[in-house]
């Protein structure tokens, strides 16, 4: 669980930053928006990973603990901890083969509720064509302003009620009220803010629209479906 | 001669013999804390001789500093540094076609070897490169028939006798001149600029691609190398860092966000996307965590004088590669590596997108690092001779 509470806190640091940079003088860093893209890359898979389950080890893991709680350098922090049993859902929706509207219907605070067998991973709609199939390995990359903004895809009704609010407030206070007129579900065709043109578009990713369409990001149903490349597309 | 700069000021300092000690000599800018956010440096760069230190900030402006005639009686102390010439080299700029403000902020500056009276540098912000000539101007005419020495002119019917104007001396006026303007050529924000030994041609580096100038021709440049993926999504590394060898002009070496650096050679093909010699050290899985690949991401890479190695900075080390070697480094200085249980602050403060630079003493002998920031101070470290 302090795993998941490390990789939360950090997914929520680097939204904050991919935020933050939408509003900075002389454009997108691209390097450093990369950066913070992998770093919320793994600290999303960790997150996504079986509750209650440790991470699993390599490539993508989290430190076990948080680094600044550890006066000692960091030393192995897979090897620190005991071999975890094979998370049921691995990957979660890394290996989703298509939409699946049936979604987590539990949320973290309520585990203990969940009747049965954990659910199948919620499987988002709107990975992008370099992501779905690529098993472990999304890469998603914070688009560059330039690049022309790609359609937002359809979503799938049952995936925008959001079950989990209790993380909301965190993430609130992060994006501030722009995003407040994200909260509502938003029509299918909502246009996204005009990126800069001038290159030439590949634009052949689909848009994330999770993030357009309002769903909150730090719910675990949402971070799946979460692309974090497309607040950064959305925001440039 | 060492030199650390933190966000506001430059420090150098000396140390001479085989017994090398160092101490600060010499605090040019601001040392408190109350500092305007144009007046931060943001890079800096001596020339060929040492004797002039050039610095940019973020406002666009460039401040070279000039070292005093050395003492004759004191020849184991270097002279002091004073302000040579200061100029507003790059202005904001809004690029309306992408409605996006461009920052006058100067991230390179590169001497041009020295070839007459005046000096030359290359100073870069993210889109433009500019030429600069410096040149000195001690004397001035004086004596003319028809103007007056405070410039009026003189009525002619007035003049009765003729003089010849002579050169007078003058106080010293440095005069800082744009010769060329390098513009248009990069989508992204240039990080590079390296002089070729051919001192004909440069290069530019941005986050994907690199290009070719020849110093004299402003309209045009050479793309490179461009690693700019056909689907932004699939991008996994940007160019960090670039430099011409320094005795092979078709030689060049740029690295990346992900840790490697790539040899290539403009004679192997006009667009040089395959490199020649890949340089990568394997990553050691037990110091794996969510930072690594930030970690790795190479800030700057610089060739030793001889040519045979070069030196790259990662937020943690430095490490000395020999040219014949890739699969290793040939020396590791790990130059704080106290931070590394700390890497969760330094990503929330942003300190860990600092970037480091480094670069070798005359005798490649020493490795000098220096921090753009104060989150670490400076150190030096001393490499075997070769």
């Amino acid at each position: 669980m302090e795993f998941k509470l490390e990789a939360h806190r950090i997914v929520s640091i680097s939204l904050g930053k991919i935020y933050s940079a939408r509003g900075q003088r002389g454009g997108l860093k691209l390097h450093k928006n990369l950066l913070v893209s992998l770093v919320l890359r793994s600290a999303r898979q960790v997150y996504l990973s079986e509750p209650g389950c440790p991470p699993e080890p390599p490539p993508a893991a989290a430190a076990a603990e948080p680094p600044e709680e550890e006066p000692a350098p960091r030393t192995a922090a897979w090897a620190a901890e005991p071999p975890p049993p094979p998370p049921p859902q691995d990957e979660a929706g890394r290996d989703c083969q298509g939409p699946r509207p049936r979604r987590c219907c539990c949320g973290e605070e309520n585990r203990g509720g969940c009747a049965g067998a954990p659910p199948p991973p919620h499987c988002p709609r709107k990975r992008s064509a370099g992501e779905r199939g690529q098993a472990g390995s999304p890469v998603k990359k914070p688009r560059r302003e330039e690049e022309e903004p790609p359609p937002p895809p359809p979503s799938p009704p049952g995936e925008q009620e959001d079950m989990e609010t209790s993380n909301v407030a965190s993430l609130i206070s992060i994006f501030g009220s722009s995003f407040s007129g994200l909260l509502s579900k938003e029509p299918k065709g909502r246009r996204r803010p005009p990126l800069d043109g001038g290159e030439a578009a590949a634009g052949t990713a689909p848009a994330e629209a999770a993030a357009e369409t309002g769903q909150i990001c730090c719910d675990e149903p949402v971070l799946r479906t979460l692309n974090p490349w497309s607040t950064a597309i959305v925001a440039f | 001669m060492f030199l650390k700069f933190s966000l506001r000021s430059v420090f150098y300092g000396a140390g001479g013999g085989n017994d090398i000690q160092w101490c600060f000599s010499q605090v040019k800018g601001a040392v408190d804390d109350d500092v305007a956010e144009a007046d931060i440096i943001s890079t800096v760069e001596f020339n060929h001789s040492g004797e002039l230190l050039a610095t940019g900030d973020k406002g666009g402006r460039v401040v070279i500093f000039q070292q005093e005639q050395e003492n004759k009686t004191q020849s184991h102390s270097r002279g002091e540094y004073n302000v040579y010439s200061t100029f507003q080299s790059h202005e904001p700029e809004f690029d309306y076609l992408k409605s996006l403000e461009i920052e006058e902020k100067i991230n390179k500056i590169r001497w041009l070897p020295q070839k007459n009276a005046a000096q030359f540098l290359l100073s870069t912000n993210d889109k433009t490169i500019k030429l600069w000539k410096i040149s000195e101007r001690d004397k001035r005419p004086e004596g003319y028939n028809l103007k007056e020495e405070d410039g009026r002119y003189r009525d002619p019917t007035t003049v009765t006798t003729l003089r010849v104007p002579v050169f007078r001396p003058m106080d010293l006026m440095v005069e800082a001149s744009p010769r060329r303007i390098f513009a248009n050529a990069h989508t992204y924000h240039i990080n590079s600029i390296s002089i070729n030994s051919d001192y004909e041609t440069y290069l530019s580096a941005d986050d994907l691609r690199i290009n070719l100038w020849h110093l004299e021709i402003t309209d045009r440049s050479f793309n490179i190398v461009d690693i700019k993926p056909a689907n932004m999504e699939e991008l996994t590394e940007v160019i960090t860092a670039a430099e011409f060898h320094p005795n092979s002009c078709s030689t060049f070496v740029y690295s990346s966000s992900k840790g490697t650096i790539r040899l290539c050679d403009m004679r192997a093909s006009a667009l040089c996307d395959r490199h020649s010699k890949l340089f990568e050290e394997p990553e050691d899985p037990s110091n794996r965590s969510f930072f690594s690949e930030i970690i790795s991401s190479i800030s700057d890479v610089k060739f030793s004088h001889s040519g045979r190695y070069m030196m790259t900075r990662d937020y943690l080390s430095v490490k000395i590669w020999d040219l014949n070697m890739e699969n290793r480094p040939v020396e590791t200085y790990q130059v704080h590596e106290y931070l590394r249980s700390k890497l969760c602050s330094l990503y929330e403060n942003d300190c860990i997108f600092d970037k480091f630079e480094c670069c070798w003493n005359g005798l490649d002998r020493q490795v000098q690092l220096c921090s753009p920031s104060t989150s670490a101070p400076s150190r030096l470290f001393l490499k075997q001779a070769t």
